[in-house]
């Protein structure tokens, strides 16, 4: 597996990750 | 979902993939040396004599698994426990032996090309302080330049196989038509006299530039800009398809 992909990968999945949370607290108040 | 958001979150996923690339770009091969290092400590403390670390995919990216090939003397214990070793280095993601066939096949066809970078240079170091002369406004080879040919030809030997572009010059004097001429035939001059040598006609190019590329540096008056240029141009091994082979059908 090349190493972009990797990176690639884990950087999109951090990021979706804290797409998640902060649109979880900013629409519910958690 | 509100269209504006919808492009603000896809923004900031491009800017992360852009991060992530511009991140392996700047460091990924620093990364991979200081993993591979350590990995080739790790195998020799493991005792894994012979085993070659490939740490670039089949398709030429740097990657943190590794493809083991090599150490055919090892039994079938010691390499597990060389494999084991090399794969519990931190960095490193996993390790798999390389296939015997299509891809150790692949590795062999690029490392026996010829090097037609090496034979140009060689030929340069040649022709730097020497060069091959011609009779006055002729094609002719001058005879002291023989035996200079006979070492350009031992210089390209190594290179049969790829393209050797033959390249004549003049200096600006005269009519500039006649210059193109001349240059042409004194490269064609130089390429029967590589291939009476042994170099193969059909890798051979020849051109004519007349004075149209003065040596860098040089006034285009100049009669050092009379000259013979060699360059080896690096042949793309045709690699035949079913169809380029003679089939049963």
């Amino acid at each position: 597996m090349p190493l972009w992909f990797e990176m690639l990968v884990l950087m999109l999945l951090t990021y979706a990750a804290g797409l998640g949370i902060g649109w979880a607290i900013f629409t519910r108040g958690v | 979902m509100n269209p504006y958001r919808l492009a603000l979150a896809l923004g900031g996923a491009a800017a992360t993939a852009a991060i992530a690339f511009g991140a392996v770009f700047a460091n990924g091969s620093n990364l991979v040396a200081e993993t591979e290092r350590r990995a080739q400590a790790a195998r020799d403390m493991a005792g894994g004599e012979g085993v070659e670390l490939s740490f670039t995919t089949r398709q030429g990216w740097l990657t943190r698994h590794p493809t083991l090939s090599g150490g055919a003397g090892l039994d079938d214990k010691t390499r597990a426990r060389v494999a084991q070793a090399i794969a519990d280095t931190p960095g490193v993601g996993g390790v798999t032996w390389q296939a015997r066939g299509i891809r150790s096949r692949a590795f062999t066809a690029r490392d026996d090309r010829p090097d037609a970078t090496h034979c140009q240079s060689d030929v340069e170091a040649i022709l730097r302080t020497r060069s091959i002369r011609f009779a006055r406004s002729s094609a002719a080879i001058d005879p002291a330049s023989l035996a200079l040919l006979d070492e350009v030809v031992a210089a390209l030997k190594p290179c049969v196989g790829s393209i050797i572009a033959v390249t004549g010059h003049t200096n600006k004097s005269g009519v500039e038509a006649a210059n193109i001429i001349l240059s042409r035939a004194r490269a064609d001059a130089v390429r029967r006299a590589l291939i009476s040598r042994g170099i193969p006609a059909e890798g051979l190019r020849t051109a004519g530039l007349g004075s149209a590329k003065p040596v860098e540096g040089l006034d285009p008056e100049d009669p050092a800009n009379r000259r013979i240029d060699f360059s080896v141009i690096e042949k793309v091994r045709l690699i035949p398809t079913p169809i380029d082979t003679p089939g049963s059908g």
